[in-house]
């Protein structure tokens, strides 16, 4: 899976999930802050970490779950793709 | 010693300019201003009780060590098997360092809750008095100062915090006296490295500190402290002698005093941070404004909910957790701890499990309300409608302001008895007292307060934060004249410290 198929299902979910077809032009650019931009609150940040486990196939250590390390779409597409993400 | 009496106006002063006319630091590199934040922070808990500085400096000693041996043995570089070994250990550490610290709170505040609890359920079944009734006196600031090192804690064990080296720094860091009595609680990563910096004198934190402490201690002194005499605590020790309107009046005035006290206390404590060069963490955002219980929570208390957040309700609903993406259940248990965590009663395990399964059914609602959204598009347009909007806040409001009868009420005898008083089933006709000039001032105030932040708001606060300095100084002299000459210095106790 490419990084550009990865960010689809990313934005496919916002919008299926918080936004409604409007999650990108919320997201506006993928290195912004989605606690700044309301694109995630705290409670949407769990369900993301439960949907890219799922998703993905990764697992979220504990010390490595905090909102700083998927707080903007770059951040979470490179969390994922380190970890081995996307590959199946 | 409180921040509203006299002893304060002398011994703060006395500590801002040891801090900054002083030595920042010694030959040894030594960071002296944490030694003079430490020494004010034991004489200002000495001065509650002296007693008690054991158990607060045994809290701080156990965490304190248990954090270097955590950070001293990382998992890298060793082979699986002895990688396996070590985290058992390291594990093993942890437990016990949170336990530890859990326990000396467990101990203060818990014990005489659960044996008398247990002796109740006891007695039922025909057994009397089989457990001791514990009554400790409640260390200072314990609850507060129990989350702050196990966040530490587990930072470190996690990894995501590198252990803190330096005992004087993480003595101020954990017992620093503003945030003792009750918060804010303030955070390892943000808080921690401002402590191994020297600290500078600037303007900014002057000018700010000053106008947080000063708005902090007109909201506690002029308006928190009036209502709970006049409005508050009449109507509350006897709910069955007012009208059903003077009950709803007495409730609204109570949501206003614990704001002010609490939102109060704690623009007074990141103040006087701001005026020794330390930046404390937001503790309320204009929570009335909020238009779902989820946002109040984000809005009220944030240092305790974001706590709570982020090392109970995450690691408990992802992960291999059993309550993994159950959410719901996930609000019942963050909730039913937050309610204890206020104190070792059945009217805050009520308000704490009112609260969790408000926020399941929230939860429950929001998904409902999605999947018609996804349907259908005009169902997002009705979310973001005015008359949505206003009915969200009004239900929200509302059930803030209900669960704050068992809050505040002695027992849950007398929280029915408010609650029925609140539904004009209570029998009593008698009015509100006081409801005057002052009244209508608490009122006012919490309107333009909340105003501030809707509107043009914003644009008009950041013009006023753009004048010079000379005049936002002089407003601030006539802000400070004000409240001499209109409040007297020694005003109760906040209503968080006892928590």
């Amino acid at each position: 899976m490419t990084r550009a198929d990865m960010r689809r299902l990313l934005i496919d979910w916002l919008d299926d999930k918080y936004h409604f077809g409007d999650a990108e032009a919320k997201i506006g650019d993928d290195e912004a802050s989605f606690l700044d931009r309301g694109v995630l609150d705290s409670l949407g940040f769990v369900a993301l970490v439960v949907y890219l486990e799922d998703k993905f196939r990764i697992k979220i250590e504990l010390k490595l779950l905090n909102r700083e390390n998927f707080d903007s779409v770059n951040k979470i597409l490179d969390y994922v793709t380190a970890h081995g993400g996307g590959n199946a | 010693m409180s921040f509203t009496g006299v002893e304060f106006a002398v011994f703060f002063p006395t500590v801002f300019l040891l801090y900054w006319v002083g030595p920042r630091r010694g030959a040894s590199g030594r960071n002296w201003q944490n030694a003079i934040l430490l020494l004010a922070s034991v004489a200002f808990y000495a001065t509650w009780s002296p007693r008690l500085l054991v158990v607060l400096t045994a809290a701080v000693a156990t965490s304190f060590a248990a954090g270097v041996w955590l950070d001293a043995r990382p998992t890298e570089g060793m082979d699986e098997a002895q990688a396996a070994i070590m985290r058992k250990k390291r594990k093993a550490i942890a437990v016990i360092a949170v336990i530890m610290q859990l326990g000396f709170l467990g101990l203060f505040k818990y014990a005489g809750f659960f044996s008398q609890s247990l002796n109740a359920l006891l007695d039922a079944a025909g057994i009397s008095d089989a457990m001791p009734v514990l009554r400790l006196a409640l260390p200072l600031g314990i609850s507060y100062t129990t989350l702050i090192q196990v966040g530490y804690l587990l930072e470190v064990y996690w990894e995501r915090s590198p252990a803190c080296r330096d005992p004087l720094a993480y003595s101020a860091f954990v017992a620093f006296f503003p945030q003792l009595i009750a918060g804010p609680i303030v955070r390892t990563r943000a808080m921690l490295p401002q402590y191994y910096e020297r600290r500078a004198l600037r303007t900014d934190d002057v000018a700010e500190g000053a106008a947080s402490f000063l708005l902090g201690f007109a909201m506690k002194a002029l308006v928190a402290d009036w209502l709970s005499p006049n409005l508050v605590a009449p109507a509350f020790s006897n709910p069955g002698a007012y009208s059903a309107g003077a009950l709803w009046i007495a409730l609204a005035a109570y949501a206003t005093q614990l704001f002010c006290d609490f939102a109060g206390y704690s623009l007074m404590a990141i103040g006087t941070g701001r005026l020794f060069g330390l930046t404390l963490p937001e503790n309320f955002r204009y929570p009335f404004l909020s238009k779902s219980l989820p946002e109040f929570w984000r809005r009220w208390h944030i240092s305790l909910n974001t706590w709570l957040f982020d090392y109970i309700f995450a690691p408990l609903t992802t992960g291999r957790s059993r309550f993994r993406g159950r959410v719901g259940a996930g609000f019942v248990v963050v909730f039913l701890a937050s309610g204890l965590w206020h104190g070792p009663t059945w009217t805050f395990v009520l308000w704490g499990l009112s609260h969790g399964i408000a926020m399941a059914v929230h939860h429950a609602y929001d998904e409902w309300y999605k999947r018609r959204c996804r349907k259908d598009r005009r169902w997002v347009e009705a979310r973001r409608s005015k008359p949505y909007g206003a009915a969200a806040w009004v239900l929200t409001q509302a059930f803030f302001l209900l669960t704050l009868v068992p809050f505040r009420s002695p027992g849950l005898r007398a929280a029915a008895d408010f609650a029925a008083g609140l539904l004009g089933l209570g029998g009593g006709s008698g009015r509100v007292g006081h409801f005057g000039f002052m009244a209508l001032f608490c009122a006012a105030f919490m309107v333009v307060f909340h105003s501030l932040q809707v509107g043009r708001g914003p644009a008009l606060m950041e013009r006023f934060r753009a004048l010079p300095t000379p005049i936002r100084g002089v407003s601030y002299g006539l802000a400070m004249v004000f409240l001499l000459v209109f409040v007297p210095l020694g005003a109760s106790t906040f209503i968080y410290a006892q928590f």
